[in-house]
């Protein structure tokens, strides 16, 4: 297990300020202190080469669980262990083995051209110089950015930034890297390249890759595993697809028929109802039916059997609709009921 | 991960601290007219004024300050300013605002010594200072000869210079551990700009502590500010000896390694209790 937490929890101690002249007083004789409870009893483990999302909104532990993870600030309660160690312990030799990206933070130096940064890190990683230039060879040609490199970094836009950034990133090629909001302000070319690209290198390399991100594109084009944080807890850990299924099990296909076709009657509905399917709406030339994910496959063909099809739609719901739907509510995916979500 | 074998801490260490020097290097000269009013214009004005305060005191029936005629005191300003130039900076540090931004977490998962990478702003510092004090000393030297201070002897001048250095250093330790109390304090620049008015005074940059009262003078003697600017600028002169010289260097040494115990243990406390911005 490369990751795991046990009833890990953060707490920071803050102090209450008292608001008027005689809040003015107070705070400065009498000081109110409380606790936050940044993250509560999470148990988390992550394997070897999972790529995992980490989402949650504003406030809900995201950022304070990399830390702890990474080994930036210690777990207030519990355990969290990296490769084995006490994340707050980690030597010289697991830092080698770990990456952290935050994209709000540059990780490489503003003032210098962006290949410097990468031989200062060259340095501190030990990495051989012959393997430090091919890598980054590679990595500046299939995030486009051979020409900008000896660019100052603080004269690039902010997708080129943040490519480099993750080039930085993976020069040493850890075995866990962190990402905190990597796509955060990026526009949409920028986003793909860098999905794709962190989608081949935990492919090709094996890398583990812990994600967060308020852009549920980000999750949904590169996570296998999901995990929920609300108010510094797990409400959700399994199967991005899984969860899906379980929650919206349901598509709606919405047909267009040639004027030549047969049109709807009801002595069809014999032939749809094995397959959970129901028509929700019928004009002369369109049809919507409501069928169960999983029996989409047969569906189909069956539509083409029993109508002249100009055109067909089939239509996912977004996994934001989902992911609103369980922010607003506070449960678990498992206790949220199928259907429609509420906006 | 690469196969290479990886070298030993102190072998890591160095590299990165002469990587980390040319990168320090490049980024303060970045800004040329920056560079011109930060390194080479800075600590130039308190002389010239100190310079015309003395002139208004001796004018007085005395034409003596302590054991200072009006020359000497000139010559003993150009030499506190020199060394003072040559003393690292406070605002050469940023640490406390990387502190408070949360940018110093790059570098916790990072396997170096973030003291390195401080280092390599002080060896940059002594390098560029080094180089603005030669050219400025040069140019005095050839313009206003008569006033300009010369060494007592080339022992004299290798002898101050070693105090200056282990001095500045000490102050740049003293500069990190006010850094550092980012980790509790959020009055950091305060206590930082508060620390070099008191070392400036302690260090006899503003009057020459030989020429305070013997209590004071008997005081500041122990502490490491006067064997920093004061002392190597009297060693230079010939008015402190090789004893002076000894003394100092022990003086010197001794709070070195306490600044550095301090450092190491109120470092490693901040990390354990760090809450940087966003987290």
């Amino acid at each position: 297990m490369l990751i795991r937490m046990a009833d890990a929890g953060k707490t920071f101690r803050v102090w209450r300020r008292k608001e008027g002249f005689k809040g003015f007083f107070a705070n400065f004789v009498a000081r109110e202190w409380t606790q936050v409870t940044a993250l509560a009893n999470v148990n988390l483990e992550i394997r070897r080469g999972e790529f995992v999302g980490l989402i949650g909104a504003n406030g809900a532990g995201k950022t304070t669980l990399i830390k702890c993870v990474s080994g930036i600030t210690p777990v207030s309660s519990g355990s969290a262990t990296l490769f084995g160690v006490d994340s707050f312990a980690l030597g010289d030799g697991e830092k080698r083995r770990l990456a952290l990206v935050m994209g709000q933070r540059s990780q490489l130096w503003w003032d210098l051209p962006a290949i410097d940064s990468f031989r200062l890190l060259r340095e501190i990683y030990s990495i051989p110089r012959d393997v430090f230039e091919r890598r980054v060879e590679e990595a500046a040609k299939r995030l486009v950015v051979t020409e900008k490199l000896q660019r100052q970094l603080r004269q690039l836009s902010l997708g080129e930034r943040m490519k480099m950034e993750i080039i930085g990133a993976f020069l040493h090629e850890p075995d866990v890297v962190f990402l905190d909001e990597p796509t955060i302000g990026l526009d949409l070319v920028s986003r793909e390249t860098i999905r794709r690209y962190l989608v081949e290198l935990n492919r090709e390399r094996g890398a583990t890759i812990v994600l967060t991100s308020h852009d549920m594109e980000d999750i949904e084009e590169t996570c296998r595993r999901l995990v929920i944080l609300r108010q510094g807890r797990v409400l959700f850990d399994g199967d991005l697809v899984g969860l899906k299924a379980r929650v919206y099990d349901r598509r709606s296909i919405e047909v267009h028929l040639e004027p030549s076709s047969r049109t709807w009657d009801e002595s069809l509905a014999p032939r749809l109802a094995p397959l959970g399917a129901t028509l929700e709406r019928s004009a002369p030339l369109t049809l919507l039916f409501s069928v169960p994910a999983a029996n989409v496959q047969t569906f189909v063909p069956l539509l083409f059997e029993l109508f002249q099809i100009r055109d067909l739609a089939i239509e996912r719901h977004p996994l934001e609709l989902l992911i609103r739907q369980i922010f607003q509510s506070g449960q678990a995916p498992a206790q949220l009921s199928s259907g429609e979500p509420k906006a | 991960m690469s196969g290479a074998a990886v070298p030993s801490a102190l072998v890591r260490d160095l590299r990165l601290l002469v990587v980390a020097l040319v990168y320090e290097l490049r980024k303060v000269t970045t800004w040329r007219a920056g560079f011109v009013v930060r390194e080479l214009m800075r600590g130039m004005w308190r002389p010239v004024v100190m310079i015309f305060v003395y002139a208004t005191i001796l004018v007085q029936p005395t034409d003596r300050l302590g054991s200072y005629d009006f020359r000497g005191l000139v010559a003993y300003l150009i030499l506190a300013a020199s060394f003072e130039k040559l003393l690292f900076h406070q605002r050469g540090l940023d640490l406390s605002d990387q502190i408070f931004q949360g940018y110093v977490t790059k570098y916790l998962t990072m396997p170096l010594r973030f003291f390195v990478l401080a280092l390599a702003r002080f060896a940059q510092h002594v390098l560029i200072q080094g180089g603005v004090v030669v050219l400025l000393w040069s140019a005095g030297a050839l313009l206003l000869p008569q006033w300009w201070p010369q060494p007592a002897s080339a022992l004299a001048l290798v002898e101050a210079a070693l105090l200056v250095l282990l001095g500045s250093y000490c102050y740049f330790l003293t500069c990190f551990l006010v850094n550092a109390l980012a980790f509790w304090l959020d009055v950091v620049w305060t206590l930082s700009a508060m620390t070099s008015f008191v070392f400036s005074f302690c260090a006899g940059v503003l009057v020459p502590v030989s020429v305070m009262p013997a209590a004071l003078r008997d005081t500041l003697q122990w502490l490491f500010p006067y064997w920093a600017v004061n002392a190597p600028a009297e060693v230079f002169l010939g008015r402190l000896g090789h004893a002076d010289f000894l003394r100092g260097i022990v003086v010197l040494g001794l709070t070195a390694v306490v600044l550095e115990l301090v450092r190491q243990v109120l470092w490693r406390r901040g990390l354990a209790r760090y809450v940087g911005a966003g987290m």
